[in-house]
C-alpha cells in the first residue's frame, strides 16, 4: 500500500524560481478539494491546487493517476463530486463547459474535419458573434502565432500530426481564454516533432503570458516546459514543486521514482560498505562516482554491463549484494573489471515519505 | 532492368485475363437476368413487340405497336394523359418525401438522444426503432390497418369514453404510416452508426468552443455523420417509392401509389405495356436519387482519401 500525502501547495519552490505557489485570492485558478468517483472508484481525491497568473503548471502522473479527469474538471466537461474550482477569482464549479472562461487543446487535436483550418479556428468567435472582419483578423493573428497562414484553406486531414497539433493550439489561443488546458498534446507526435512543438508551446505559453494547466505522462515533456510540476498518484497530489527541485529533492519514494532514475536499496550506505535496512536508500544513478583505487567511503563493485546512451555511460554494477546503475560520462569501464564506487548524495524514505 | 519489365509484363497480361474471367460470372449474370429483360421491356414500351416480346404481344390488350424503326412513345402519351396516372404519380412522390423526412426526424431523434444524452431510456428506444425490422411487411401491414381502420384499436378505444376518433385505415395517410414503420429500423441503424462515430473529443471541442448542444448538433454532429444520413435518406426514399405491400393492404383504391398500379395494370387488366411505362416512370425518379446516394458514396471516398 502506498502512503498517501496529503498535499498543500509546496513549500518547496527554490529561490528565484519564477513562480512561488500563489495565494489562493491571487491565484488564476484554484482547485479546492476537488473529488471525483467513476464507476464506484475513487479517480480524484481532496485535490487542492493553485496556479498563479501566466504560470504553466504541469500535472504529471502515470495512466490512470486521475490527471486527465482532473483536466476534464477545470474544463467542464465532468462536474467533482465534491470541492470548487475558482477561475480568476470566479467560482465556474456549476457552469458547462461552453460557459468557462478556459480553452482546451485535446489529446487527438480533436479538429472539425469537415472546416478549413481557418473555419476551425474562426468557429469560437463565430459563437461568440465576433464581427466578420473581426474574425478574420484574429484568425490570421493567432494562425501566424502557429506559423500555418500558408495553411488557411487547407483540411485538417491534407496537413500533418504536428501541424494539426498547432491548429488545435490556434483554435485555443484565439479565444484568449483566462486558461489554457493542454491534455497531453504531444502524445501523438513522433520523438523530434515532439521536442519541436513543446518549445514551440513554450514560447507562445510565455510570450502571451497565458495561464496554463498542462497534463503529461512524459516526464522530459513536464520538466522542459513547466513552471511548477504537480506529480499525481492515485488521485492525489503528491508534490508540487518547480522542475529543478522536483528533481533533485522529491518528498515522497513515489515522486523520487516516477521523476528521473532511481536506485533503490532497502538499507543505508555507511562508510565503506551496505548495511541493510528497513528504511529505504534512493541514490541517482549520477550521484554514484566509479573510482579505480579504493579512497574515503568506497566500496567495490562490478562492471557487469556498459549501456551506451549517447551522451552519457549507463553503467550496470553489482556489489554488495546490490545492483546499481550509475551514469557517467568520459572513459567506459571495461565490462568484469573491478572498480571502487562512492554515494555522493542520497535520499532516505520510510513508509514512503523523505526523512533525510 | 528492360528483361525484368519485359517478363513483368508477359507475367502481368494472364493475370489480367484470369482476373476479367474471374469477374466475369457475375457480370453475365447481371447482364443475362437483369440488363436484358430490362432492354427488352422498354423496347415493349417503346412499341417492339416482335422477337423476345412477341409471347407477352401476343396475350397483351390495349398495346401501342411500333411504326418506326426506333419505336414510338404512344404507351408514355397515354398514360401521361391519363388524369389517374399522374394523381397516383403526385401521391407516390408526396408519400415517399412524406415518409421519409418523418424517418429521417425520428432516426435522427432517436439516434442523437443515444449519443448527447445516452442512458438505459435512450438505448431502449433505439432497440424499440429497430423492433419493426423482424416483424414481416405483410404481417405489420394488417396490423397497422387493424389499429387505425373504422372498426380498429383505437376508435375502439375512443369509443368507450364517448369520443370519436379518425378512421385512419385506406388512407394516404396510413401508407406514410406503414412506410415509416418499416423503414424506421433501417435508418435508425444506419443513422445510429454514423452519429455514433463522431468521436467524443470533436463534441467536446465544439462545446469547450462556446457552442451549446444545438449548436454542437447542427455544426458539428450533423456535418460528420451526413454521408450515412444521406445514404440512408436515399435507401428509405427508393425502399417507399418502389414499395408495393404497404400501399397495397393499407392505402386506398384512389389515388394509388405506382407500385399497386403496376400490379393492376399488369395482372388484372392485362396491360403489360402499360405497366413497363409505370414502371420506367419509377426508375426516372429513383435515379435522381440515386444520384444523390451516388455523390454521397462518392464524397465519403474522397474523404476517405485525405
Amino acid at each position: 500500500m502506498r502512503p498517501t500525502v496529503t498535499h498543500t501547495p509546496s513549500t518547496t519552490t527554490p529561490a528565484g524560481a519564477a513562480f512561488s505557489p500563489p495565494a489562493a485570492a491571487d491565484a488564476a485558478l484554484v482547485l479546492q478539494g476537488l473529488n471525483k468517483e467513476l464507476g464506484g472508484r475513487p479517480i480524484v481525491t481532496d485535490l487542492d491546487l493553485a496556479v498563479a497568473r501566466g504560470e504553466l503548471v504541469c500535472l504529471l502522473g502515470p495512466s490512470g493517476c486521475g490527471k486527465t479527469t482532473t483536466l476534464r474538471m477545470v474544463a467542464g466537461f465532468l462536474a467533482p463530486d465534491r470541492g470548487a474550482i475558482v477561475v480568476d477569482g470566479k467560482d465556474v464549479t456549476g457552469l458547462p463547459p461552453e460557459r468557462r472562461p478556459s480553452a482546451m487543446v485535446f489529446q487527438s487535436y480533436a479538429l472539425w474535419p469537415h472546416m478549413t483550418v481557418f473555419k476551425n479556428v474562426a468557429f469560437p468567435l463565430r459563437l461568440k458573434g465576433v464581427g466578420k472582419a473581426q474574425i478574420a483578423e484574429r484568425v490570421e493573428a493567432a494562425l501566424e502565432l502557429v506559423n500555418l497562414t500558408h495553411h488557411m484553406g487547407s483540411r485538417p486531414g491534407r496537413i500533418s500530426g504536428g501541424e494539426q497539433q498547432r491548429v488545435a493550439l490556434a483554435r485555443a489561443l484565439v479565444q484568449e481564454p483566462a486558461l489554457l488546458l493542454l491534455d497531453e498534446p504531444l502524445s501523438n507526435l513522433d520523438a523530434r516533432l515532439r521536442v519541436k512543438v513543446r518549445e514551440e508551446i513554450r514560447e507562445i505559453q510565455q510570450r502571451l503570458g497565458i495561464t496554463t494547466l498542462l497534463v503529461t505522462h512524459d516526464q522530459d515533456e513536464a520538466l522542459s516546459v513547466s513552471d511548477r510540476i504537480a506529480v499525481m498518484n492515485d488521485g492525489r497530489i503528491e508534490q508540487v514543486s518547480a522542475p529543478t527541485q522536483l528533481y533533485a529533492e522529491p518528498e515522497t519514494e513515489f515522486v523520487a521514482t516516477f521523476v528521473g532514475s532511481l536506485n533503490r536499496v532497502s538499507g543505508t550506505f555507511s562508510d565503506g560498505g551496505f548495511v541493510p535496512g528497513p528504511e529505504v536508500t534512493a541514490v541517482r544513478p549520477e550521484d554514484i562516482s566509479l573510482h579505480d583505487h579504493p579512497g574515503s567511503a568506497t566500496f567495490p563493485v562490478r562492471v557487469d554491463r556498459v549501456v551506451p546512451h549517447g551522451s552519457f555511460i549507463e553503467v550496470v554494477l553489482s556489489g554488495e549484494g546490490q545492483t546499481l546503475r550509475a551514469f557517467r560520462s568520459g572513459t567506459v569501464p571495461v565490462v568484469g573489471s573491478q572498480v571502487h564506487a562512492r554515494v555522493e548524495r542520497s535520499m532516505a524514505f520510510v513508509d514512503g515519505r523523505r526523512v533525510s | 532492368m528492360r528483361r525484368t519489365r519485359v517478363a513483368a509484363r508477359s507475367s502481368g497480361q494472364p493475370r489480367a485475363v484470369l482476373g476479367f474471367v474471374m469477374a466475369l460470372p457475375p457480370l453475365l449474370l447481371i447482364a443475362v437476368f437483369a440488363g436484358l429483360p430490362i432492354v427488352l421491356a422498354v423496347g415493349y414500351s417503346l412499341g417492339h413487340t416482335g422477337g423476345l416480346n412477341s409471347v407477352t404481344a401476343s396475350y397483351a390488350q390495349h398495346q401501342h405497336v411500333a411504326t418506326s424503326g426506333w419505336g414510338t412513345f404512344a404507351a408514355y402519351r397515354e398514360m401521361l394523359a391519363t388524369g389517374r396516372f399522374r394523381t397516383d404519380v403526385a401521391v407516390t412522390v408526396l408519400v415517399t418525401l412524406l415518409s421519409t423526412a418523418v424517418v429521417l426526424v425520428l432516426a435522427l431523434g432517436i439516434a442523437l438522444n443515444l449519443r448527447l444524452r445516452g442512458g438505459r431510456v435512450a438505448g431502449a428506444i433505439a432497440a424499440l426503432g429497430v423492433i419493426p425490422l423482424f416483424i414481416p411487411v405483410v404481417i405489420a401491414s394488417w396490423a397497422i390497418l387493424t389499429f387505425y381502420s373504422t372498426d380498429g384499436f383505437i376508435r375502439s378505444v375512443f369509443a368507450q369514453v364517448g369520443l370519436d376518433a379518425p378512421a385512419l385505415g385506406f388512407k394516404v395517410v396510413t401508407i406514410v404510416i406503414g412506410s415509416v414503420w418499416t423503414s424506421l429500423p433501417f435508418a435508425v441503424l444506419m443513422v445510429s452508426s454514423g452519429i455514433q462515430s463522431v468521436p467524443d473529443a470533436v463534441i467536446d471541442a465544439a462545446r469547450d468552443s462556446g457552442a451549446g448542444l444545438l449548436r454542437t448538433t447542427r455544426s458539428v454532429i450533423l456535418p460528420m455523420a451526413f454521408i450515412p444520413i444521406v445514404i440512408a435518406t436515399t435507401f428509405t426514399a427508393i425502399g417507399v417509392l418502389g414499395s408495393f405491400t404497404v400501399p397495397y393492404f393499407t392505402g386506398p383504391n384512389s389515388p394509388r401509389m405506382l407500385g399497386v398500379d403496376i400490379q393492376n395494370y399488369f395482372a388484372a387488366y392485362n396491360q403489360p405495356q402499360q405497366a413497363i411505362v409505370i414502371a420506367v416512370t419509377i426508375f426516372v425518379l429513383a435515379s435522381g436519387i440515386a444520384v444523390l446516394y451516388i455523390w454521397a458514396n462518392f464524397r465519403s471516398a474522397n474523404s476517405k482519401d485525405l
